[in-house]
């Protein structure tokens, strides 16, 4: 071979070397892959206590290996003044690097909620591995340690089972909704205040942890969404629940589907309604230094569900279906209107919505919006409509005399 | 030797390519709020203005890159010392492109990988398709402009399918907005990405029909600005003005956003390809630029002799120029204001003044 062929291959064979692009890489079998997130306080201190759910691949089932039939997480914490500073102490008790591009979830606890949260997030903006789109919730009265934890029975990761949970209640039934990091982000930056999701672990904490409690029907852990958590300038000031919960959702324009039950004309039972589709529009505007809320809610429905009798044939009686559900949508709404007033927490983005259409007017009131919120007017118009009554039209009991 | 010519659509290709390039992927214009892809179409007239000063002094001149009808207009004892001074603002230029594309990917995906690696591998690729000339380049430009337009289709339909966009953050445009926008256009965005086709000065001599140049630059200059100014308005729409202003690869943050049914998620990959793409078609046309000038000045018959010490100087500079990010866009918010006016406006502007007084006057021999 001449001298040209041989340098040829000879720099051929270099840059086969380089193509292979094997610099940066990571072996799956050297990571360990992060399903969740949970951000402590440590009592007393100005420490956080970040837990790390890590998926076990041992455990999990594929189709040549039963799987090991341990749980299916693991976790570890670390504390550190830092949440990137735990991250890495963390590597004291994990045996892989830790991997954060799969982490679904972030839990804050409570008391860490309430000292504020304005500074955690900075790391899930300047990290490229972290997700912005991960759920963030509140664990109400506990530990996102503990929460991170507990076994899920349906779901052998629970990360991901706590977000299936909140996006599957947020779909149907409308109380809570998915928050995410990067909700949470544009919202304390942005006018007003936020909501985040709540958690709750109403069960035995401690018997959730164990294996042993999954091999029985009615597990003794488990978590339940549980209201909306109020942040005023990123600290924890108050609770939305129930009803209240769900008119900030619909302030929000954040209702999918969800049930209400609402009176029967002349009869004690009730009618269960099915909204299946619901749209909020918003307009926001300064009267004489008073801010006034236009709110336009218009909901569709179905009746799911009849408690008494009800001639649904008749216009007048459909009429009056339709206005009290109205009535009581409304009322829900304004509920939780005066709550939010009453804490002085604008959840709503009146805020945003202000300052985005009328500039001007927002410069008079940003220095003491606050105050300017609470003492705003709500002017609610609510449009509810029954499409339908599902697969029967009267009920099979007969008119009560 | 044969002279090397490009076609009109490669021409076009390159031009659409090389306004992309980092221009698509980085903030700009930060100074306009939510209404920088107004300001990005408001720049368009002054750049199609420049662009056409460009095409007359060419079509006065077809055989001459910028720096052979500098001489002529101006005299050799202005225009060579003039010529001189472009070709260290195109390789600072370049290496800020190349800079910007290291740290980013850095940042973004490669962080076990040091910098040089990285920035040498570009350049390499760089000095690569210098070496093969400018017919070469322009061919692969004509292959990655349809990969880049595939890309960008894909990556917005995903965006919009995913249902992040979110309008309110780009409406209403206030009066006042208007005014800011409007002075973020000029002369920021007019400049950085418009003035700097001033580097297709030295491309020109070797496209095919001079008759086409005025309308397959302008059309290739609107395109872009039409693409530029969309794929921001999605970015400051999923983002908002907030984070839009204070990330550092904004596209990037937009992409990893999406998942559409929990299926279509993780796109980094293609934004990551836009950017080494887009690089990479702006990094060759300045150090071609370079090249040119540099080959006209000192009478260098041969181009691929000063590709070597060109890349290499590119790739040097990239890494002292700054000592860090931070650092090295505070020094670009200076050139772009102070010192890439000059070669992008005020000397063609010159140029074209200059040649028309001596055309009137009869001043030519």
């Amino acid at each position: 071979m001449n001298r040209r062929g041989s340098s040829f291959l000879a720099a051929m064979l270099a840059a086969m070397l380089a193509l292979t692009g094997c610099y940066n890489s990571r072996e799956l079998n050297e990571l360990a892959i992060v399903s969740g997130i949970g951000i402590d306080l440590v009592p007393g201190k100005e420490d956080y206590k970040v837990t790390f759910q890590i998926v076990n691949p041992k455990s999990t089932p594929t189709t040549v290996s039963p799987g090991s039939g341990l749980p299916a997480i693991v976790v570890i914490s670390a504390t550190d003044r830092t949440v990137f500073g735990a991250l890495r102490k963390a590597s004291k008790r994990a045996t892989r690097q830790l991997f954060f591009a799969h982490t679904q979830l972030v839990a804050i606890g409570e008391p860490l909620a309430r000292r504020g949260i304005n500074h955690v997030f900075d790391i899930f903006e300047r990290s490229h591995e972290l997700r912005l789109n991960s759920a963030a919730l509140v664990v109400r009265g506990g530990s996102a340690e503990s929460l991170l934890q507990m076994l899920s029975p349906i779901e052998s990761i629970s990360s991901l089972g706590l977000v299936n949970k909140v996006e599957n209640t947020a779909k149907v039934w409308g109380e809570n909704r998915r928050t995410d990091v990067f909700g949470l982000i544009s919202g304390i930056a942005g006018e007003g205040d936020i909501t985040v999701n709540g958690v709750m672990l109403p069960g035995d904490i401690r018997e959730g942890r164990k294996k042993s409690s999954l091999e029985q029907s009615d597990f003794k852990g488990g978590s339940i969404m549980s209201g909306l958590a109020v942040l005023k300038e990123g600290r924890l000031t108050g609770w939305m629940e129930g009803t209240d919960a769900r008119g900030t959702q619909w302030l929000l324009d954040e209702i999918k589907e969800t049930g209400m039950d609402i009176g029967v004309p002349g009869a004690s039972g009730k009618l269960a309604v099915n909204i299946f589709h619901s749209s909020t529009g918003v307009r926001v505007e300064l009267r004489e230094g008073v801010p006034v809320f236009h709110v336009r809610i218009r909901e569709e429905g179905n009746v799911s569900e009849a408690g008494a009798f009800v001639d649904f044939s008749i216009k007048e009686v459909m009429d009056q279906v339709q206005e009290t559900l109205k009535t009581q949508t409304a009322q829900e709404v304004r509920q939780a209107f005066e709550k939010a007033q009453g804490m002085k927490c604008d959840i709503f983005n009146f805020g945003n919505e202000l300052k985005r259409t009328h500039p001007q007017d927002w410069q008079k009131v940003m220095n003491h919006w606050d105050e300017a919120f609470a003492q705003g007017r709500l002017d609610l118009h609510v449009e509810a409509y029954i499409r339908s009554t599902g697969m029967r039209t009267k009920t099979y009991m007969g008119q009560e005399n | 030797m044969r002279k090397e010519s490009i076609g009109s659509f490669q021409l076009f290709a390159m031009i659409v390519l090389f306004e992309l390039g980092t221009a698509l992927v980085v903030p700009i214009g930060l100074e306009s709020g939510h209404a920088v892809w107004v300001s990005i179409l408001v720049a368009l007239p002054g750049g199609v203005l420049l662009v056409l000063i460009y095409d007359y002094l060419y079509r006065q001149f077809p055989d001459l890159p910028i720096s052979g009808y500098m001489r002529r207009i101006l005299g050799p004892a202005v225009g060579w010392p003039l010529g001189l001074l472009f070709v260290p603002v195109l390789l600072y230029n370049g290496s800020r492109n190349l800079r910007e594309a290291g740290d980013l990917l850095i940042s973004a995906s490669y962080d076990k990988t040091p910098v040089i690696i990285i920035n040498s591998i570009m350049v390499i690729a760089v000095m690569y398709i210098l070496y093969m000339g400018i017919e070469v380049f322009a061919r692969t430009a004509e292959i990655y402009f349809m990969i880049t337009m595939v890309m960008g289709l894909v990556c917005n339909f995903v965006v919009i399918a995913a249902g992040l966009v979110k309008l309110h953050n780009l409406f209403p445009v206030h009066p006042g907005e208007w005014l800011e926008a409007l002075r973020s256009a000029y002369p920021n965005i007019w400049i950085f990405p418009y003035g700097e086709l001033v580097c297709f000065a030295t491309i020109l001599p070797h496209f095919k029909s001079a008759r086409k140049v005025n309308k397959v630059t302008v059309a290739a200059l609107v395109l872009s600005s039409f693409l530029l100014s969309f794929t921001h308005a999605i970015e400051m729409s999923v983002l908002g003005a907030d984070i839009y202003s204070r990330t550092t690869f904004p596209m990037f943050t937009t992409i990893t956003l999406v998942n559409v049914a929990n299926f279509i998620q993780r796109l980094d990959a293609f934004v990551i390809l836009t950017l080494i793409i887009g690089v990479f078609f702006k990094m060759s046309v300045y150090c071609y630029a370079a090249v040119a000038i540099a080959a006209d000045l000192f009478r260098i018959r041969d181009l691929q002799k000063l590709v070597l010490p060109v890349g290499v100087v590119v790739l040097l500079s990239s890494f002292v120029s700054a000592e860090n990010y931070p650092a090295h866009m505070a020094d670009g918010v200076v050139f772009l204001e102070r010192i890439l006016p000059i070669p992008c406006a005020v000397v063609p502007i010159l140029l074209f003044a200059v040649h028309r007084l001596r055309l009137r006057f009869k001043l030519y021999r």
